[in-house]
């Protein structure tokens, strides 16, 4: 299990390097000048310009941060590759640079303090996905070719079809607008934003439309797996073993059928939880979350580079460090993984 | 010659009926689709075929596509004559046209500027089936000659090639998209670029398993001894033997990358306006979603049967063509 576990983290390196250089070779390509992006309209004189540019090591510096000049008085460029590690370096250090257009706030700062709504948002997402998902997908397996399955198929294949963001305005339109205008407004719901505390509606009252929205592609695929996955558990030795020593259908797929099916399903939510942070940026637009998806999405709008790479960053990181926990508890919850067995024998 | 058929139902792509001619399989190309030589010869294509055509789902999905595609081909004979251009705004009648309910001048109701959205959402279609053909046929080149040369050639080619398509991976995919049209900027080229380029390491990975498979077959081994290229054996034994799961991955692509373009679109960063996008056009009706809700259902309608279509068609060429896919 060790041996497994340090295979994987030894496998993350070589990925991580690869996509680390590959945000860096984004943030070096972006069209402008960095420091004339920060500057904006103002001209600066070419003194201070130098000094930036030495404080974001762009040119060469001594040990006390200083410019270094050539024989000719010009600055030396630092070359890319020494770009690339003091990049790392900072990135090891939380350190993501600064946004050109909100007066020097550093990156860090704002991702921290936006990452929360996506991370509450995900979480209620991911709760909704387990339940409906795992529900359907059961109850169209047990009750195979019935009108449940053909309707749990039916909405999942509807769901996997349409625009996320499409859908999330199906919802604040039917939820939030109709809604309204049909109980005269008694009864809606919010369609935007989190609301204040001098806002008619309990806090809890805007997640449910923006959950919904990022919990739905997933749900129907969670669906989806755990259908398959059951029927094909179903059809094992082992299972018929149960039912001919005597077990109850019922029986036999909650206490055997069922375990087996579920870790696939519970490894495709775990790695879904990576996916809906990134997929934020679709819901939360649509939806004004004050959410790091929604920052970006605004920073794409206003050429705000720094904002938008570091973001992206933060959560590529954090999907690949989930799915390097979901890899490895796979493996504790699968014996055939660590073992190299072959998954599946049909 | 015993062991090649027996290994012959494993191979990821061979349907269990589709018969090899016997024997001889190693100096004749005999999975080769057009292959004929006698009158009812059964072919796994001809086979694929006739259980495509039993599949209700899939003949109706095909049905519609092929009405949107006509559709979209001849836009331009009878379109622009009905509800004037999908583009151009008229000044004259502009505002007496503005976001006028749907009738039967106006099937979808017109948009702010006065322009008929059921002409922008057919206009619309060929952006988002050129999309979706265009970037997934790159994604499919691209992953073909990765997986190929990965399967084929194996060792350091494997390792590097696959640690790539990891790092790829390891971006969630619409989050790289953005990333690299705010990067090099938006408009339909570079959509068609991202979507296409960021597609590949999965159809990689697809034909990289199924080579790997093909790959132990007798048929393989005997048409080396006899001498033949790599070239030869690539594109005349494995092949054809692993196109059937590539056409069933990239069918299902095709949606994938329709629904990508419409979230770009949408976001501002895939086709530029006027352009009739249909994720450009949901973006222009959101803001009057509580009073012109048809202005962002229909073009959402249009994604939905569309991508739907390409789905159930995937489904069906999958169950036709007997290709085991993961999860599905």
């Amino acid at each position: 299990m060790g041996k497994y576990i340090l295979k994987r983290v030894l496998q993350f390196i070589p990925v991580f390097l690869g996509v680390t250089l590959i945000l860096f070779i984004m943030e070096n390509v972006v069209p402008g000048d960095p420091i004339k992006l920060m500057a904006g309209e103002k001209k600066l004189d070419p003194q201070t310009e130098i000094n930036l540019r030495a404080s974001f090591h762009l040119i060469e510096t001594d040990t006390d941060g200083n410019p270094i000049y050539d024989e000719n008085g010009n600055t030396i460029e630092t070359p890319l590759v020494q770009r690339y590690f003091l990049y790392l370096n900072g990135l090891l250090h939380g350190d993501l640079g600064v946004s050109y257009q909100r007066s020097g706030q550093s990156v860090s700062s704002i991702i921290a303090a936006k990452y929360p709504y996506t991370v509450r948002l995900a979480i209620v997402a991911i709760i909704i996905e387990a339940i409906v998902g795992i529900g359907a997908g059961i109850l169209s397996a047990v009750k195979r070719g019935s009108f449940w399955d053909i309707l749990v198929t039916l909405i999942t294949s509807l769901l996997v079809s349409m625009p996320a963001f499409w859908l999330g305005m199906l919802l604040q339109l039917f939820f939030g607008i109709q809604m309204k205008r049909w109980t005269g407004g008694a009864w809606y719901l919010p369609i935007s934003g989190v609301g204040s505390k001098y806002s008619e509606f309990q806090p809890w009252m805007y997640y449910i439309l923006p959950a919904l929205t990022l919990a739905a592609i997933s749900t129907a695929y969670t669906a989806r797996i755990m259908r398959s996955q059951l029927l094909e558990v179903m059809n094992q030795d082992y299972i018929r073993t149960a039912r001919a020593k005597g077990l109850s259908r019922r029986a036999t797929i909650y206490h055997h059928a069922l375990k087996n099916a579920l870790i696939p399903v519970v490894t495709y939510i775990g790695m879904d939880f990576g996916a809906m942070l990134s997929g934020a940026i679709l819901t939360e637009t649509v939806f004004n979350w004050p959410g790091i998806g929604y920052e970006t999405y605004r920073a794409i709008q206003s050429r705000d580079w720094p904002i938008v790479l570091g973001s992206v960053t933060v959560i590529v990181l954090v999907v690949m460090v989930i799915n390097l926990v979901v890899d490895v508890s796979y493996a504790f919850l699968d014996p055939r993984i660590r073992f190299g067995a072959p998954k599946d024998q049909g | 010659m015993e062991e090649n058929k027996n290994n012959l139902p494993e191979v990821n792509a061979i349907s269990k009926d589709a018969e090899q001619p016997e024997g001889n399989s190693t100096n004749r190309d005999s999975n080769e689709p057009e292959h004929s030589s006698s009158a009812p010869t059964r072919t796994l294509w001809g086979d694929a075929w006739r259980r495509l055509r039993s599949n209700k789902l899939a003949v109706i999905a095909s049905v519609w596509l092929l009405i949107i595609v006509v559709i979209a081909l001849t836009a331009d004979l009878w379109v622009p004559q009905h509800f004037g251009s999908p583009t151009e705004t008229d000044s004259s009648t502009m505002t007496s046209n503005s976001r006028l309910p749907p009738s039967w001048e106006h099937p979808f109701g017109t948009d702010t500027l006065g322009r008929d959205v059921f002409c922008r959402v057919i206009y619309g279609s060929r952006i988002s089936l050129s999309v979706g053909l265009l970037a997934t046929a790159i994604s499919t080149v691209i992953g073909l000659i990765m997986g190929a040369l990965a399967a084929y050639y194996g060792g350091i080619w494997d390792t590097i090639i696959m640690r790539l398509a990891d790092i790829f991976l390891a971006f969630p995919y619409m989050l790289f998209v953005i990333v690299m049209l705010a990067v090099f900027g938006g408009g339909i080229q570079n959509v068609f670029i991202a979507i296409g380029v960021l597609g590949w390491p999965s159809i990689a990975r697809v034909f990289r398993s199924s080579i790997l498979s093909i790959k132990e077959n007798d048929y393989v081994d005997a048409a080396r001894a006899m001498g033949a290229s790599d070239f030869r054996i690539i594109t005349r034994h494995i092949f054809p033997n692993s196109v059937a799961s590539v056409v069933v991955y990239a069918t299902m692509n095709i949606g994938g990358a329709i629904l990508t373009e419409a979230a770009l679109s949408y976001l501002g960063m895939g086709v530029t306006p006027p352009n009739p996008s249909w994720g450009i056009l949901i973006e222009d009706g959101q803001q009057y979603l509580s009073t012109q809700p048809w202005l962002m259902l229909m073009p959402g309608i249009a994604i939905l049967t569309t991508v739907l279509a390409f789905t159930l068609l995937g489904d069906g060429l999958r169950d036709a063509l007997d290709v085991k896919m993961k999860d599905a």
